[in-house]
């Protein structure tokens, strides 16, 4: 009986702590959880979000991506650079930002947290890189300050892509590692 | 020989282990959205020195100045608590043409039952009322035939929780503006009209 509970409360445990719920869509290194953002979530998340204390953004405001990994699957790590470079999928406004894994902005040097489509530096084209280094960089620089590991978030607002079909990855951002320190 | 017969005897045994387990997980599970001493809306309460005082503007998401996790650091956002015992909540204010403006609807432990943004408002103006379901339907007996009602409503699940209101900050120099908006949408508990 006590194992049973133990056994019981241990999954639970388990099962919270990791992720953010059951009915994900991915696109290469991104994932998303559209229906947290509604009334049809499911448990888990739901038992996620009461205890992360996360207040999602609503399904018709938007729909956020996080990415733990680059393009290649790598866990993304403090002391390496990457170029986050677009293509973004089709949304009103767009803000790709870095965070710890919990979702807490990280502490740096820059005082900036993330980018957004209206005031990111673009080439001619329109197109953009964004280089996260713990060194400056020219343009576009998020820091991932002293952390050692850390997360992208990519939000999109007013969104009008169906994320209940297959997710194209050509149409999300690519995250590549440039150098290690 | 004796070994299966050893292994029959604790068979009932590893069995009702795991049926107690996968029904402690479960309760657990469906359970949390109650008992999470953390939510959403407490860390929000927390945060608000005084949760009556109608629409509470958040601080941005700083490093140890961030009231709930993965906020978006280019938004400006601003929070209602409202609690049906006491009233309907009726939510209004003009929308800044072309600006993006979204309202999310939540429990107390963070689902959201409701969202809409600036393309929702009419005649450039978000006009909603959130009662549970018999309040609704109280003030949906009262209408009249001819005229549609004024305002959306919304009926709550839940009798407490909160309402998120969010402008999008587009540049550094844009943070006032961002503020204004979010300021420019009030939040009323009212008494619904006597009969």
């Amino acid at each position: 009986m006590m194992i049973g509970i133990a056994l019981g409360l241990l999954t639970t445990a388990v099962s919270l702590g990791s992720g953010h719920g059951v009915v994900a869509v991915h696109a290469g290194p991104w994932t998303a959880w559209p229906k947290n953002g509604g009334l049809n979530i499911d448990p888990y998340a739901r038992a996620i979000l009461a205890r992360s204390g996360e207040a999602p953004l609503g399904r018709e405001e938007g729909v956020a991506f996080l990415a733990e990994t680059d393009s290649d699957g790598a866990a993304l790590d403090g002391r390496c650079e990457y170029r986050i470079v677009d293509p973004v999928p089709a949304s009103r406004y767009w803000t790709i930002g870095l965070a710890d894994r919990n979702g807490y902005v990280l502490e740096n040097p820059t005082g900036r947290y993330a980018f957004a489509s209206s005031d990111i530096l673009r080439h001619d084209a329109g197109a953009f890189e964004i280089l996260v280094s713990r060194e400056a960089r020219p343009g576009n620089w998020l820091s991932p300050g002293d952390a050692k590991k850390f997360i992208v978030v990519m939000r999109l607002y007013d969104t009008p892509f169906d994320l209940e079909s297959r997710l194209d990855a050509a149409a999300f951002p690519k995250i590549t590692k440039t150098r290690c320190a | 020989m004796k070994i299966t017969d050893r292994h029959l005897d604790l068979t009932p045994w590893i069995l009702a282990t795991v049926l107690v387990a996968a029904i402690v997980h479960l309760v657990s599970v469906l359970l949390m959205p109650h008992l999470a001493p953390k939510d959403a809306l407490a860390r929000l309460s927390q945060a608000a020195a005084d949760s009556n005082a109608g629409l509470l503007l958040l601080s941005s998401a700083q490093p140890n100045a961030q009231v709930l996790p993965f906020q978006d650091p280019t938004l400006v956002e601003g929070v209602c608590f409202f609690d049906l015992s006491k009233g309907l909540l009726h939510l209004r204010g003009n929308v800044e043409p072309g600006e993006f403006l979204g309202v999310s609807f939540h429990g107390s432990a963070g689902r959201v039952f409701h969202a809409m943004t600036d393309r929702s408002a009419i005649k450039g103006k978000i006009d909603v009322v959130l009662g549970d379901a018999s309040q609704i339907s109280e003030l949906e007996s009262e209408d009249s035939d001819d005229a549609p009602p004024p305002e959306i409503r919304v009926t709550a699940p839940s009798a407490v929780g909160f309402v998120l209101i969010r402008s999008f900050i587009k540049r550094p120099s844009d943070r006032d503006r961002a503020e204004q908006q979010v300021r420019a949408i009030q939040c009323e508990s009212f008494e619904p009209p006597a009969e």
